[in-house]
């Protein structure tokens, strides 16, 4: 390692990373250069270990230091991963599993690395297959923050949406009209940011 | 509670019942909606149950308890197959019943208010049961690595979510796989490290996390962590690590509140 560092020190700014992640709730954009430079880190760590490591004689003691760097630079870099993709599948039930809504945001789609794009796109089609197993009418991915109080609401249109079937025929959703429809109908474009209940 | 439109509050009065209790049915109709009792058949026994140790459980009051106990346990309680069939087989068939009725030009206006409030119900009980699915899903996709290997846990859960649990576990892992340990040395690139003094990397269930319970009838004595016992009444409710009363909360002696 070429600058004076002590081992574990980028680790522990990729953490900090989820922290903040947490604290202000947001999801911020992929540290791609600090992971590779763990990994990096990591393969040097490992060459420190071959070259000390001596054949038939016991291991000397900075074995110990490095390998707890190896583990916990490692454990860093999971985490970092872990609460990144926790995020990720809060944010995809936050929109009801409309996937297509995330993906297309290109704010969102920015902060995400190519692997969490494919993570994404795997897990909704995993969600997908389990919801295939309740019939048509419970759809499991529709919203579990409020307990339904009527059957119709009253919806401003934010942002135009088009034709939307809906149980008294088709409904041409057009910016600034409002509607009195049926909750059932329409709540995945309430959770979309489509629709807002007046 | 429920607030239909162009229904004045008189006719409300009139027609909402305590809000676990279907809303009674036109006579003709009567046979095909009974099929299964979601109500108490005579609701005037309640006072005879006032004497009697257990009251009977409508579905949806089953139902509203597993929800309460799944979301407050840590770990994930056994699934309630035959329950939740039911249950959607019953609304299944309410919704045929109501969008026949909607359609026939013949049903009177009180009928029609009938029918708002059938649906309302029926959408609340969706509610519950989706939340309750979803809490499940949850506590898998947590434990989902812990799941694949533990048969006990599998015994839990429908095929369903089984199913769900591997293709998670699998998912997780190639992430991790692609994102970080195909770019590490050989020796660092496995999921099941155990160094010292650190935790596993598995998630499991914390049995050892406390809860809130409440005794639905007097129960066996039990042990605490330090030492003492507890013969809890009917009605008492305490806090307690969740492994004491685990095994009360499969016999359904306890909720968890």
């Amino acid at each position: 390692m070429s600058d004076a560092r002590q081992y574990g020190e980028l680790a522990t700014q990729l953490v900090m990373e989820s922290r903040r992640s947490t604290q202000t709730d947001t999801l911020l954009k992929y540290s791609d250069s600090l992971v590779r430079s763990i990994i990096r880190e990591q393969r040097d760590l490992e060459k420190a270990i071959d070259a000390i490591a001596i054949e038939g004689r016991a291991p000397p003691p900075a074995m110990l230091i490095i390998q707890t760097a190896i583990n916990r630079n490692k454990r860093c870099l999971l985490a970092y991963h872990s609460h990144r993709v926790d995020r990720l599948r809060d944010m995809y039930w936050a929109v009801g599993g409309a996937l297509p809504h995330i993906l297309s945001n290109q704010d969102i789609r920015s902060k995400l690395s190519p692997h969490e794009v494919d993570y994404l796109r795997q897990y909704n089609s995993s969600v997908m297959e389990f919801r295939s197993e309740f019939s048509h009418e419970l759809d499991i991915t529709a919203s579990i923050t409020n307990p339904p109080k009527d059957l119709h609401v009253l919806v401003r249109v934010v942002k135009d949406c088009g034709m939307i079937e809906t149980e008294i025929g088709s409904i041409d959703f057009q910016k600034g009209q409002r509607f009195m429809v049926r909750r059932a109908d329409i709540e995945h474009l309430i959770v979309q940011g489509y629709l807002e209940e007046v | 509670m429920y607030r239909g439109r162009g229904s004045t509050s008189n006719e409300r009065d009139q027609l909402a019942g305590p809000s676990n209790q279907a809303p009674s049915w036109p006579d003709d109709d009567e046979d095909i909606f009974n099929d299964v009792p979601m109500a108490p058949a005579i609701p005037d026994n309640r006072e005879l149950n006032l004497f009697e140790e257990e009251t009977t459980e409508t579905p949806l009051e089953k139902l509203t308890r597993h929800w309460l106990n799944e979301r407050f346990a840590p770990d994930i309680l056994p699934a309630q197959e035959a329950l939740l069939t039911n249950l959607l087989d019953h609304l299944r068939r309410q919704s045929e019943a109501v969008q026949l009725l909607r359609g026939d030009p013949s049903s009177s206006e009180e009928e029609h208010i009938r029918i708002m409030l059938v649906q309302t119900e029926v959408e609340r009980v969706k509610f519950v049961v989706r939340s309750y699915v979803r809490t499940r899903l949850f506590k898998i996709e947590r434990y989902a690595r812990f799941i694949t290997t533990n048969a006990e846990i599998q015994t839990r859960l429908t095929a369903a979510e089984r199913d769900h649990a591997s293709r998670h576990a699998k998912l997780t892992d190639q992430h991790f796989y692609l994102s970080v340990l195909q770019g590490l040395p050989e020796k660092q690139s496995h999921l099941d490290d155990t160094p010292l003094f650190v935790p596993p990397m598995v998630t499991e269930p914390d049995k050892s996390r406390p809860v809130f319970v409440h005794a639905l009838k007097r129960c066996p004595r039990i042990r605490l962590p330090d030492g003492s016992t507890l013969e809890m009444e009917k009605g008492h409710m305490s806090l307690m690590p969740y492994s004491i009363v685990e095994q009360l909360l499969l016999r359904g002696e306890v909720e968890l509140i």
